[in-house]
């Protein structure tokens, strides 16, 4: 691809990642005590670290999906981005080989879920493309229609 | 030596593009701290309404929740004056809810028994959509039990649906088994026969449910200890041995 089309497909990228966050993190933040029961269901943090991971997540979410979404700090959001998703697809495999049956609490929710595994390979299949899609935002991080481009001129030929 | 008109010239251009570099690098860090800035600030009232949210939920459900033995929609084990309380939000289908009777319920009615704690069960209906599934038959008999033979019978018939709890997948026991696990728990049979097949205490069931619900309990096992909503545990192994250390 030509530079031109990966600002496009970049901005593309920023805006399906960033709405995916923000919509996560909103549905969550006016529901913290389900996202503190999303977040000890997954049984991988001891207890004193459930509470205070379950009221960070939804603002960190909202957080990185406006930065995304605005383009601004870019790369750093989209670093951020990547991490998460990996930490959510550690979270979902591990739970999987478990055996356990939850509600991912991804966008609101969580807890003991009937049936739930069977959700588990397009939860998985869902972030592994989010992540890729925020890996892809890492290494192009000058898209189009991005605050950055305002904030961060580009700089004067030395 | 003197640098010529030329060479003059050049280091003066080179040193004012190095200043103005010196100064776009400025601007990029102030820009950069200040958008870095703007984001902990959001973050930092984010968590700060989610705590006082949180809080919030608590206290209203502390306050709906009342004490134990105070609801109408529950069977309570143990003495009024009991220097411990303990209240189960818990659906007769949700495994948590399961594992933890499976963990406490010995303990729990040992310790009732020696005046230690005083343990309400308000089983309600959350998982289940329509009279059919088994979350609201089984209430549905529970609540048959306690109306029919008394709170000691449907304490047995609480602690005998959990023993018999079928997997969430099913295959879900029939009405026929309630009727006998009711018999089992003490009932007469023929008291029983006809809420337990015809739904007859579905009203009780969606009085409870709506209690539970009105209360602010959106996941089960919910656990108030000494009137105070418990969550200091990171699995029900954890819920288990906490609550029972606590009230030993």
């Amino acid at each position: 691809m030509r530079g031109a089309t990966h600002q496009w497909a970049g901005l593309a990228a920023r805006l399906v990642v960033g709405a995916v966050w923000l919509v996560a993190g909103g549905l969550k933040i006016t529901h913290p005590d389900a996202s503190i029961a999303a977040v000890r269901a997954y049984d991988l943090l001891p207890s004193s670290l459930v509470e205070p991971v379950g009221l960070l997540l939804p603002a960190l979410e909202l957080v990185v999906g406006l930065a995304l979404v605005l383009g601004v700090l870019t790369r750093g959001a989209a670093v951020v981005s990547g991490l998460l998703f990996v930490a959510f697809l550690v979270g979902i495999i591990s739970v999987w080989a478990r055996g356990l049956e939850i509600d991912c609490g991804c966008f609101g929710g969580g807890g003991a879920d009937p049936g739930a595994s069977s959700q588990y390979p397009w939860e998985v299949a869902r972030d592994s493309a989010l992540l890729l899609l925020s890996a892809y935002v890492v290494v192009v991080p000058r898209t189009r229609v991005a605050l950055d481009r305002v904030l961060f001129p580009e700089r004067s030929p030395a | 030596m003197n640098m010529s008109k030329a060479e003059q010239r050049t280091a003066k251009a080179a040193a004012l593009r190095a200043e103005q570099q010196k100064r776009e690098a400025r601007r990029r860090m102030l820009t950069i701290t200040a958008v870095i800035g703007v984001m902990v600030l959001i973050i930092g009232s984010a968590v700060g309404y989610s705590i006082w949210r949180n809080n919030q939920d608590k206290a209203d459900l502390e306050a709906a929740a009342g004490s134990a033995g105070a609801s109408a929609h529950g069977v309570a084990i143990g003495p009024d004056d009991a220097p411990h309380t303990i209240v189960i939000y818990e659906d007769f289908l949700c495994p948590f809810c399961g594992e933890l009777e499976k963990q406490t319920h010995e303990d729990l009615a040992r310790l009732a028994a020696d005046g230690k704690v005083q343990v309400e069960y308000r089983p309600f209906n959350l998982l289940g959509r329509s009279s059919e599934d088994y979350s609201v038959r089984s209430l549905n008999a529970f609540a048959a039990v306690l109306d029919a033979a008394g709170p000691k019978a449907a304490k047995k018939m609480h602690d005998l649906l959990y023993a018999n709890q079928p997997s969430e997948s099913g295959p879900f026991p029939s009405n026929d088994d309630l009727l006998d696990l009711a018999v089992e728990a003490g009932a007469s049979g023929s008291d029983v026969k006809d809420d337990i097949e015809n739904a007859g205490q579905l009203d009780w069931v969606t009085a409870a449910t709506d209690a539970a619900q009105k209360a602010g309990v959106r996941s089960t096992p919910t656990v108030l200890l000494d009137g105070k909503v418990y969550t200091d545990f990171s699995s029900i192994d954890d819920l288990a041995s906490g609550l029972l250390k606590a009230v030993e």
